[in-house]
């Protein structure tokens, strides 16, 4: 015998509502607070290397001696050619790969985005494995240039010193690429467009090629000579993919354990392994993961599925380059040993100190829940009695449901009116038309601000932004005028209701999708939204609506970009540029999932505010306010 | 057909061409979701088969292609055209948005010799059945990816717009079409014979004895000519171990929106035999129930025969889901006695967004592995199964207040 309710739920609405407001809120607190619990030891975790075959540091690494004559003396072949242009470099690297007995290869590249254009020349030179087959490879790679644009001396002399040097070894059983891009940001992602026969005709095919990339280490030893204190480890990849975690293990061991070097994640020189170390290192990466940019050449290869790490130097210490040979020199020794691709360790974690980490398992539920809330409150908005047109006799139901039914049909003769003492189902309704139309029509023209933000020229690009705000603050306002003046006051709450309902729905679907794939981004966006779950039409009080109004603003995709822009130091148009460029060179989605998902919620939101406004002016005041 | 449904349809074709010819990459991309392109349907191999087959190979050599010949037929007295090809498929769906508005105009859906709905008055009008056929996302898809089973779904449209005008030979010949291109349409004979049985007009109704026989003869021979036509174009029997044996033995696990493919991949193969024939069968026990509850209302069981085996078909794809949509906003008057249709529609939307996401980890990123995609195949077909059986509730409570009309808005409460 199942167990009856002793209240009727469909009945008693308000506990339903209560009930979804108490959850909507609950998931959104618990969401935040159990972000802020995972530096805690008990929520977080030791890494460890999980796959058997890197065996790191097991190895001893034998560059060293002579070699570092070698290294200084392409340190000043690199030096002499610092101001030289990207074929003369191109041209003298293969020289020197060539009379290694390398196979070499060189490619011109360039690309246009933001009014700009990006052009260099990538030169490569293969290893073909003594006891391997062609079938695997793994990258070293050197840009010409880092990420800071300075001349990476240091990085580009070791790399040309270890292809000498490696070619030596007998033990190889992949083939490894040497690759010095002319730059950090589109040259490496040429390259592997190419490698993979997936570029455009802007950039040039590759002449030689080996097998599959097994993994890519990149190293940064930027400037004139001078010794380092740290190595700092880069891993966040285009669109907030990460490598697999083993692969930053075996480089934390090798430099940690064997090499005696510490290193450093997110740009924390003093970690101290504490609480608040902990949360910052894990916020400055998902600050990283969320805008989905490149941090460096190794960002470039993640979305192939090619796992992928920076090393570069900081500070001033006792280490000079011959520990950054042998820490990659080891590191290859055990991306050697692999039997198969990366696939034992993780490929979603947040690492909050060098050691330490969490995995999707126990972060994941912190964004989707609240995604969660933006659907419960979606949920409740739709049960809400006010969701459905308010009536105040039997007369307009039945004006209503012809109505629904479009054309006008003869209504029922005498004898069925009869039978039937009133309509079926002809209760209040919903009229889903405007609202959902609303909704779909403003997501749609999200399209707009993401094309016209990847065409515009650098220098038009700051005054068109603020144009567009302007063109944001006026867009809700005339949308709340329309509806308000054409939609009579009985569907006026309603239709403001719906809309907001439909909006959250579709938000919080959007960004739970997204929290499988861009976990940081998904948070963010959520973050930010959440004044989108209480900003509601208030006809009967302006100072509220005021108060929503300026906190929709203050949490605004432009605010969130000003909020960017200010993180680094940069103009808003930077951030633009960049957003631009890495549409085009990297395919970086952020810039479609701000103007596309985020922004049309938020002028949802606001039509329902700007509409109290509204009201209160022309004093229309709505059925059922 | 008033100006509104033309309207519609116009607007619904012209959507086609734009997308067919503003982005003429989207066809090959779509193509190659598995969403939307199964073995059984897929474009890209009834080209492979269409080259074998004008290069006097055997087509189903090499076992890629699994359609029929006589698609193949089509398809090689086209122009080799991209543009031809795009508009046969606009075309296609042109006829099922017309079979549609002759199904809602025929009123069927409210009005059946047993049953008159009290909702009749609240029904929408032809042009807005036309429209959620012409405007959903699924549909549209579908179209633009060029599976086969677009033709599927157009015939087997046309047949029960046929059968509610009460022609009984073109319905009958229609639907032997849709099973002869892929097999599951036959599961729909017995709802469309007592469909064109009760909408038939001829004055003194034989008895439905006499008129299953000779409908049941009519079908197998029409079947038979279509086979023996198969026969001498491609010269052999081979055809129908290649595309019968296909949808019935699974021989090929490319993932798909349905339930078959994960299951056969974890089988062990001394159960397999067995358990194929368990999903066969299980598809199979639906039509006599669904048939003999909804005697009254034999359109609606034909509706939900299309959504089970849209479900629980071998290679199923959202095109099914499309069609099976698509006929139920036919009983869009029902649509207010249903208990969970905003939880559906956005679970529906859910699992539409997760799914290409979770494919993506799985397939391109490689972060994610194949119980990923399994889990929201699985959130799709519940859900699915869930507006089957919600839209089953709906109209058989339809059915209970005609006769008991006292109970009108009052609560089911189970006890």
């Amino acid at each position: 015998m199942a167990l009856r309710v002793p209240v009727n739920l469909r009945k008693n609405l308000s506990v339903v509502l209560y009930a979804f407001q108490a959850l909507s809120v609950a998931a959104v607190i618990i969401g935040l607070a159990s972000l802020l619990l995972l530096p805690l030891d008990e929520y977080s975790r030791r890494t460890y290397i999980s796959e058997n075959a890197l065996l790191p540091g097991q190895v001893h690494a034998y560059f060293g001696g002579s070699e570092q004559n070698i290294v200084r003396a392409f340190r000043k072949e690199v030096a002499e050619l610092g101001n030289s242009t990207s074929d003369v470099v191109a041209f003298r690297m293969a020289e020197i790969f060539r009379s290694a007995g390398l196979k070499v290869g060189q490619q011109k590249y360039s690309y246009k985005a933001a009014g700009g254009e990006y052009t260099g020349e990538n030169v490569y030179a293969v290893l073909h494995a003594p006891r391997g087959d062609a079938t695997e490879a793994i990258v070293l790679c050197a840009p010409w240039k880092n990420i800071d644009h300075i001349l990476n001396e240091g990085g580009v002399a070791l790399t040309l010193a270890l292809s000498r040097y490696f070619k030596r070894w007998s033990l190889w059983s992949k083939d490894i690429i040497f690759l010095i891009s002319a730059d950090a940001r589109a040259g490496p992602q040429a390259w592997v467009d190419a490698y993979h026969d997936l570029h455009g005709a802007n950039v040039q095919s590759l002449s030689v090629k080996s097998g599959a990339i097994q993994g890519v280490v990149v190293v940064d030893h930027p400037g004139p000579y001078h010794r380092f204190e740290s190595l700092h480890i880069m891993y966040d990849g285009i669109n907030g993919q990460l490598p697999n975690l083993d692969l930053i293990n075996t480089a934390v061991q090798i430099s940690r354990d064997q090499m005696q070097l510490r290193t450093d994640l997110q740009e924390m020189w003093h970690h101290e392994d504490t609480y608040r170390h902990r949360l910052r290192t894990m916020l400055r990466g998902m600050v990283n993961q969320a805008l989905g940019h490149s941090t460096g050449p190794h960002s470039s290869f993640i979305p192939y599925h090619i796992d992928a790490i920076t090393l570069a130097t900081h500070g001033d210490g006792w280490h000079d380059e011959m520990s950054l040979g042998r820490t990659v020199e080891s590191v290859f020794r055990s991306l050697n040993n692999l039997l198969e691709h990366f696939h034992q360790s993780f490929f979603f974690y947040l690492l909050m100190a060098p050691k330490r980490f969490v995995s999707i398992g126990t972060y994941l539920p912190s964004a989707m829940l609240l995604a969660v809330g933006l659907t419960l409150t979606a949920i409740r908005l739709w049960i809400d009695p006010r969701s459905r047109s308010s009536t105040d006799d039997g007369q307009a139901v039945v004006k209503n449901a012809g109505e629904k039914g479009g054309d006008e049909k003869k209504k029922q003769t005498g004898d069925q009116a009869a039978t039937i003492p009133k309509p079926i189902d002809g209760g209040p309704k919903r009229e889903l038309f405007l609202p959902l139309s609303v909704v779909i029509g403003v997501h749609f023209c999200g399209v707009i601000p993401f094309a016209v933000f990847n065409t515009v020229d650098y220098k038009s690009m700051a005054n068109v932004f603020y144009i567009f705000i302007a063109a944001s603050f006026v867009l809700p306002m005339i949308l709340a005028t329309l509806i308000a003046l054409t939609t009579p006051p009985r569907r006026l709450m309603q239709t403001f209701h719906l809309s907001r309902c439909f909006s959250l729905l579709f938000l919080g679907m959007f960004l739970s999708t997204l929290a499988t794939l861009n976990f940081s981004l998904s948070f963010l966006i959520g973050l930010f939204s959440l004044p989108l779950t209480f900003a509601r039409a208030t006809p009967t009080s302006t100072p509220i609506a005021l108060m929503n109004s300026i906190l929709l603003q203050l949490t605004s995709p432009f605010a969130a970009l000003f909020a960017v822009a200010g993180y680094w130091g940069l103009g808003v148009e930077d951030v633009l540029r960049e957003a631009s460029f890495g549409w085009w060179v990297w395919g970086m989605w952020t810039p479609a999932i701000v103007w596309c998902v985020w922004w049309p919620a938020w002028v949802v939101a606001r039509v329902s505010v700007d509409a109290s406004f509204v009201m209160a002016a022309t004093g229309k005041v709505p059925v059922g306010a | 057909m008033d100006r509104r449904c033309l309207l519609v349809i116009g607007a619904g074709i012209l959507l086609r061409l734009v997308l067919f010819t503003a982005f003429p990459s989207l066809p090959t991309t779509l193509a190659q979701r598995v969403e939307i392109s199964t073995p059984v349907t897929s474009y890209k191999r009834l080209q492979e088969g269409i080259y074998l087959y004008t290069h006097g190979v055997s087509p189903y050599d090499g076992g890629v292609f699994h359609q029929a010949p006589l698609l193949l037929s089509l398809f090689s007295i086209l122009p080799p055209s991209a543009i031809v090809t795009n508009i046969l498929y606009v075309l296609a769906d042109l006829l099922s948005a017309v079979s549609l508005v002759k199904i809602a105009s025929s009123g069927v859906a409210t009005v059946t010799p047993q049953h008159v709905s009290p909702r009749k008055d609240n029904s929408w009008p032809p042009w807005a059945t036309a429209a959620a056929f012409l405007f959903n996302p699924f549909s549209i898809a579908t179209c633009i990816a060029r599976p086969t089973i677009v033709f599927t779904n157009c015939i087997v449209l046309h047949a029960v717009a046929a059968a509610v005008q009460g022609r009984r030979a073109p319905a009958f010949v229609s639907l032997a079409m849709a099973s002869y291109l892929s097999l599951y349409p036959i599961l729909l004979f017995p709802p469309l014979l007592l469909l064109t049985y009760d909408c038939s007009k001829t004055s003194p109704k034989p008895s439905i004895q006499a008129f299953s026989a000779v409908t049941t003869v009519l079908f197998s021979t029409v079947l038979m000519i279509y086979f023996k036509l198969s026969h001498l174009l491609t010269g052999s029997w081979e055809f129908v171990a290649s595309t019968y044996g296909v949808h019935l033995l699974l021989p090929d696990l490319t993932p798909n929106v349905g339930l078959w493919w994960y299951f056969f991949i974890e089988m062990f193969d001394s159960f397999r035999a067995f358990f194929l024939c368990l999903f066969q069968l299980h598809l199979l026990i639906y039509v006599p129930g669904i048939c003999l509850r909804l005697r009254k209302q034999p359109l609606f069981a034909l509706i939900t025969l299309v959504g089970i085996s849209s479900i629980f078909k071998s290679y199923p794809a959202v095109g099914d889901t499309g069609l099976y949509l698509s006929l139920l906003a036919l009983y869009n008057h029902v649509f207010a006695t249903m208990r969970y249709s905003f939880f559906l529609a956005a679970a529906v939307l859910y699992a539409t967004f997760l799914g290409p996401a979770f494919y993506y980890l799985w397939v391109y990123a490689g972060s994610g592995n194949a119980n990923f995609f399994y889990a929201i195949t699985l959130v799709w077909s519940i859900v699915n199964a869930l507006i089957v059986a919600d839209a089953l509730y709906a109209v058989l409570r339809d059915e209970h207040e005609t006769e008991r009309p006292e109970l009108i808005g009052k609560d089911v409460v189970q006890i």
